[in-house]
């Protein structure tokens, strides 16, 4: 560099000593991190798009055949209860789960000590799943603590886990596991709505119905769409709470209770007797993604255009 | 709406539930016209309070009480149950392995994270900016697309069933969420220290060391918590990478457990007491750092 542009880049408001110090820095500081999440994170990502047409088992080099791994997910019934488990979560969990996060937001403004419930309801999030598994099957159990609670009501035992309804029980535990944290997400957003909107809408003469309607709700959407698309990326890693809650004796959970994630587990080095099928599970995998980018963009659009008609 | 008008009063009215703004609506109306949500509310709390009372009570309890008076109070306190767990159930060798996982991942990940954060949070340009949604990328990459080629990666190095070579993917996987966290906690830093070290010819390296990092304290520890209760809960990687019962991390232990006294009879005792070594320190960490752990936890969901 010669001492001319030296002297023009200096005379620029970006030519400060602050800017250049920090441009030395920007490099080397950076590097590490940078380079370690790219190769350990972004290249196996592209390496699964690649290997999902491949067979491979993960240790000899995968052969490529094509689209045969899409094409068999078609018809592997495993792998249809796993998606599908999956959009249940995601769907039939998640309305639930934000409704009642919602109603519970919006009672617990109004309440006394709203800090202290507000921090026990976000409890069950920070603890492993496994240990929470641990606990529901004791609570559903034949023997379990809810048929004893009922025997003491002269109330006969009910097979709470029959293969009908154990699903259902993980779709319950899991909203229990994530109102709280919702319910905080929601919190944050609904408390940074103005204050002088409702004293304003007060003066106008409206009642909270209106208020609700026409303020709560518009103003929050941008906080629900964001905590919705937390909610889609959270759901495809539901995983240890099913194996821990429905795996019996060394084996997975029937495939019936299988998630995506399960379903990655399963068809490689998961259960008694692996199976090693790194490019089916892969395939998989990238379905999974795939389904996910689709349900966030649709998300996004669907927020940002009710906010716009505010 | 202008935010940085607004939003320091909208913040001290969060702070103070009683002001108007955190009681919009109803205050007036009959209280009992809301007394059905408050129920449902203090239920649900009951339920969580239930939940951990009755496993810490329960890891006291001989199994027969466990199983069959299950709300009563124990009458004798069996310590025992925990030693049992602790030595026999492979608790004690799981809880030194987690520890050590949570202690090297949780450090990790901030030593890498936060250079990446400063840099990119406090340079405003194009490049920083791409590189920055590079990192938020992978927030939305689910473990599983990631997981199998690690396991082929890992394989090769040697490094199954090797707890460094947990510990190397949790400060991976950890590294988007830790550098977004910290590139939002190194942004909201005044500039004007920097400027003075600056201009006072102390070189980039140790303005970062000296002045910025002891700034960005606060949300060091965020990071580092957040991390660490990640690591410390986290199972689907450990299940797929660890194989042998004297590596096992604590949720491991927990799984493995359960399935073996599905084979050799229940004590479940001893059970909770295994249940309780893994969700303790959990909920002891959370009473410290509660506000912390939750505003780290929920940043940058309303952005």
């Amino acid at each position: 560099m010669t001492s001319a542009t030296l002297g023009v880049r200096r005379g620029r408001a970006k030519g400060s000593p602050l800017a250049r110090r920090r441009r030395r820095v920007f490099g080397p500081f950076l590097a590490p991190a940078l380079i370690l999440y790219t190769i350990m994170f972004m290249v196996p990502t592209a390496y699964s798009f690649y290997a999902s047409f491949t067979s491979w088992d993960g240790f000899s080099n995968p052969r490529w055949k094509g689209t045969l791994n899409y094409d068999h997910l078609r018809h592997d019934p495993a792998f249809k209860d796993a998606f599908f488990n999956t959009l249940k979560l995601l769907f039939g969990c998640g309305i639930f789960l934000f409704i009642l996060s919602f109603a519970f937001m919006l009672m617990l403004r109004e309440m006394k000590g709203r800090r202290f419930i507000q921090g026990f309801i976000f409890l069950p999030h920070i603890v492993s799943g496994v240990a929470l598994a641990a606990f529901w099957d004791f609570l559903l159990n034949h023997d379990g603590m809810l048929n004893k609670g009922l025997h003491s009501f002269g109330l006969g035992p009910v097979d709470w886990l029959k293969p009908q309804w154990q699903f259902n029980a993980i779709l319950i535990a899991i909203v229990w596991i994530n109102t709280g944290y919702y319910v905080t997400i929601l919190m944050a957003g609904v408390d940074r709505i103005p204050p002088y909107y409702y004293e304003e809408a007060k003066l106008a003469g409206t009642n909270s119905w209106q208020r609700f309607r026409h303020i709560t709700l518009p103003m929050s959407w941008d906080v629900i769409g964001t905590a919705a698309v937390l909610w889609t990326i959270g759901t495809v890693k539901i995983f240890e709470f099913i194996l821990a809650f429905s795996g019996s004796q060394g084996n997975l959970p029937t495939t019936n209770q299988w998630t995506s994630a399960m379903y990655v587990y399963g068809e490689t080095i998961g259960g008694t007797s692996p199976i090693y099928d790194f490019g089916r599970a892969c395939a998989g995998a990238v379905v999974t993604l795939v389904a996910v980018v689709l349900v966030v963009v649709v998300l996004r659009r669907v927020t940002s255009r009710d906010r716009l008609e505010l | 709406m202008s935010t940085a008008t607004t939003g320091s009063r909208a913040e001290s009215a969060a702070q103070d539930p009683d002001t108007p703004a955190a009681a919009p609506a109803g205050r007036r109306r009959v209280p009992w016209a809301r007394l059905p949500g408050a129920a449902l509310i203090w239920l649900f709390v009951a339920f969580c309070a239930f939940t951990f009372l009755f496993i810490l009570l329960s890891s006291l309890k001989s199994s027969y009480n466990v199983l069959n008076h299950p709300f009563r109070l124990p009458t004798e306190l069996k310590f025992s149950n925990w030693s049992k767990a602790w030595h026999d159930g492979g608790f004690g060798p799981a809880f030194v392995n987690s520890v050590l996982v949570v202690v090297f991942a949780a450090a990790g990940t901030v030593l890498l994270a936060s250079p990446a954060a400063y840099v990119l949070g406090r340079n405003q340009n194009r490049l920083s900016g791409g590189v920055s949604m590079y990192f938020v990328l992978g927030l939305g990459i689910p473990m599983q697309i990631i997981v199998l080629p690690l396991y082929s990666i890992m394989a090769k190095m040697h490094l199954i069933d090797n707890l460094a070579g947990l510990i190397v993917l949790y400060i991976v996987v950890n590294l988007p969420f830790t550098v977004y966290l910290l590139m939002s906690f190194f942004a909201s830093l005044p500039g004007e220290l920097e400027e003075a070290a600056a201009l006072d010819g102390v070189g980039p390296g140790m303005t970062f060391w000296r002045i910025m990092l002891p700034l960005a304290k606060g949300g060091l520890m965020t990071a580092l918590t957040l991390v660490a209760i990640a690591c410390w809960n986290e199972t689907f990687l450990a299940l797929m990478f660890l194989q042998t019962n004297d590596n096992f991390t604590l949720p491991l232990a927990l799984v493995n457990f359960l399935t073996q006294q599905q084979f050799t009879g229940e004590d479940f005792g001893v059970m909770f007491a295994g249940v309780s070594i893994a969700v303790l320190p959990m909920l002891a960490l959370y009473a410290w750092l509660g506000r912390r752990i939750t505003e780290g936890l929920t940043l940058g969901a309303g952005k």
